[in-house]
């Protein structure tokens, strides 16, 4: 089933300037991570904020679980949708840590009985649980990351949009995040994850990956097809993702390992363990 | 950019800072209105205002507050109070007339007592007024003040009064001054970088580095705000639904307590007062300690 559908979407921010998303069509399919990966400018911003219906395409259709969203049942839709922005100064509302979980919990209508163990353990799966009682101005950039993600899962949505939401983060905070976002998928198998990222490794993760380039789709496929093609790479300059540049250094040198999926199966391979 | 520390919130845990914040403001404003009645005695309005000084002096060790920064705040007023004595004192006032005289001049010109009772009055009336405020905002977090304004203000959502927009723009603002003074400092140290000096220069040129920076800053603020509202939207905020509240305020055992205690306060003031006004001669000074001031 297609959770999100974009059918040749246009946008521009205001009539006369040149538009920033241009054609767009892609699907994503229930419980599916996708990536989104593209220059700085290339409208993936601009492309999370149609999705969510805070601007209205141009041209084209979107379609939330098959379901043409429009100005009548953008709040009905929306609530599916979790959104973690690029900004985290921008978009932590609360005074303190817990006020802002709360926040959109309480626009929920959840019972004030129950949104303490939401904050708790939300709080805690993100690392937070020892600064709910802190002001925004007294955390780093990559707490109020850590906040925002715990905002926007603790209202359970059916589809949550990263727009580089690890950005900030520190290699244990991104894994710690990752893991998260797991374990998560775990529990919610049909959780569809569509992640903004300019970080090679984590988009080699994901089922598909979708390249932007000046507001077009350049190449939409499976992460290793998209890697591996260097031409593409460069025109991104993006780096290959570790595995797939060691593959490919291996296999100039004569390794047998087109089959190998991931580092063992290479260790494998270079240092058979019979 | 962080020296502004009068009345700055104190995290402690005194009985004050656990206080309902509705009640905090409403004993608050009861004590305002009792130190600002004045008698016909010289004497018991300015017993009644040391009274009011010693108690408040108690409030502020109780909760904490740092006499530090009254004092601070009280020294940049030096001027304030010369002025005030200039005007109380030497300017003529036909109501002194027939009052004990000070210093005569001439027969057209007097000092009188009664100038510098007033003149006192008013400096400790402003002193009062000081250590009462400190009490309130070093105790309170300012969002837990606008949790209380929401609350007085419920009644007016009767004439449709948008309470909870204005409750909630007031806690954003708030929110977001500590980001807008990082953000003043970081484009004025750019600015500096480029040679803009926004200490030296002629007025001219303090306008162009002012310009310099409130431009800038505008533009971040209005940017800020825009990607605010997609934030609040994408979680989804909607100002008119109805929405549940994380934040309860809860009126406790010391709030009944405190209440009970202005209350009293108020009470008494307000029946000396009552008194007075009736016109009976309330001689404090004189009932409390069998001595006539002598004023
Ligand atoms: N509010 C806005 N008003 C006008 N133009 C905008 C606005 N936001 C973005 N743009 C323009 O739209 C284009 C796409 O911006 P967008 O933020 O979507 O890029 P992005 O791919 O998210 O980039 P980045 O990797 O830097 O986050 C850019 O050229 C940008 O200048
Ligand atoms: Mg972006």
């Amino acid at each position: 089933m297609n959770k999100i559908e974009l059918k040749n979407i246009s946008f521009s921010y205001s009539k006369d300037e040149t538009e920033v998303v241009k054609h767009v069509s892609f699907k994503v399919h229930e419980g599916s991570y996708v990536s989104i990966i593209g220059h700085n400018g290339s409208g993936k911003s601009t492309l999370a904020r149609l999705i969510i219906g805070l601007l209205a395409p141009n041209d084209g259709e979107i379609y939330i679980d098959d379901e043409l969203l429009t100005s009548k049942n953008v709040r009905k839709l929306r609530q599916k949708i979790g959104l973690v922005f690029q900004n985290p100064d921008n978009q932590f509302i609360g005074a303190t840590v817990e006020d802002d979980i709360a926040f959109g919990l309480e626009n929920r209508r959840i019972p004030r009985k129950d949104m303490q163990d939401i904050i708790n353990n939300y709080a805690k799966r993100v690392g937070m649980e020892d600064f709910l009682t802190k002001e925004p101005s007294r955390l780093s950039g990559g707490q109020k990351q850590r906040v925002a993600i715990a905002g926007a899962l603790s209202l359970n949505p059916e589809i949550l949009i990263l727009d580089e939401a690890t950005s900030m983060l520190d290699p244990k905070g991104k894994s710690d995040i990752r893991e998260l976002i797991n374990e998560m998928k775990k529990n919610n198998p049909n959780l569809t994850i569509l992640s903004i990222t300019h970080d090679v490794e984590e988009a080699y993760d994901s089922d598909e990956v979708i390249v932007l380039n000046k507001g077009e789709v350049a190449f939409k496929g499976k992460p290793q097809d998209v890697f591996s093609n260097r031409k593409i790479l460069e025109s991104l300059s993006l780096e290959m993702p570790f595995i797939m540049d060691l593959k490919d250094k291996l296999a100039n040198q004569d390794f047998k390992i087109d089959k190998c999926q991931n580092i063992d199966e290479i260790a494998e391979v270079l240092w058979p363990s019979k | 950019m962080n020296n502004v520390t009068f009345g700055r919130y104190t995290p402690y845990n005194t009985f004050t800072h656990k206080l309902d914040p509705r009640n905090k403001l409403f004993i608050l404003i009861l004590l305002i209105v009792a130190i600002f009645f004045q008698f016909h005695v010289w004497s018991t309005t300015l017993l009644l205002s040391g009274a009011f000084l010693i108690l408040f002096i108690l409030m502020m060790l109780i909760s904490r507050v740092s006499f530090l920064n009254i004092f601070k705040s009280l020294k940049s007023m030096w001027f304030l109070i010369i002025f005030l004595l200039v005007i109380y004192v030497f300017i003529p006032n036909k109501a002194y007339e027939g009052t004990p005289i000070c210093y005569q001049f001439n027969e057209h010109y007097a000092i009188y007592w009664a100038s510098f009772y007033q003149c006192g009055y008013i400096i400790l009336r402003i002193i009062l007024l000081f250590c009462l405020t400190m009490v309130l905002t070093s105790t309170t977090k300012p969002m837990d003040l606008t949790y209380a304004f929401e609350w007085y203000m419920t009644p007016l959502k009767l004439i449709r009064f948008p309470v909870h927009e204005t409750a909630m723009t007031l806690s954003i603002a708030l929110r977001f001054i500590p980001t807008l003074l990082d953000e003043t400092e970081r484009i004025m140290k750019a600015q500096e970088s480029r040679g803009v000096d926004f200490g030296r220069g002629g007025l001219g040129k303090k306008f162009k580095a002012i310009i310099s920076l409130i431009i800038p800053l505008f533009v971040s603020a209005i940017q800020r705000s825009e990607e605010l509202s997609d934030a609040m939207e994408a979680r989804g905020y909607d100002p008119r639904a109805k929405r549940t509240k994380y934040r309860k305020l809860t009126f406790g055992w010391r709030d009944a307590i405190a209440i009970l205690f202005a209350g009293a306060i108020f009470g008494g003031v307000l029946y000396l007062f009552i008194l007075d006004r009736t016109g009976t001669q309330i001689e404090l000074f004189q009932w409390i300690f069998k001595v006539n001031p002598g004023f």
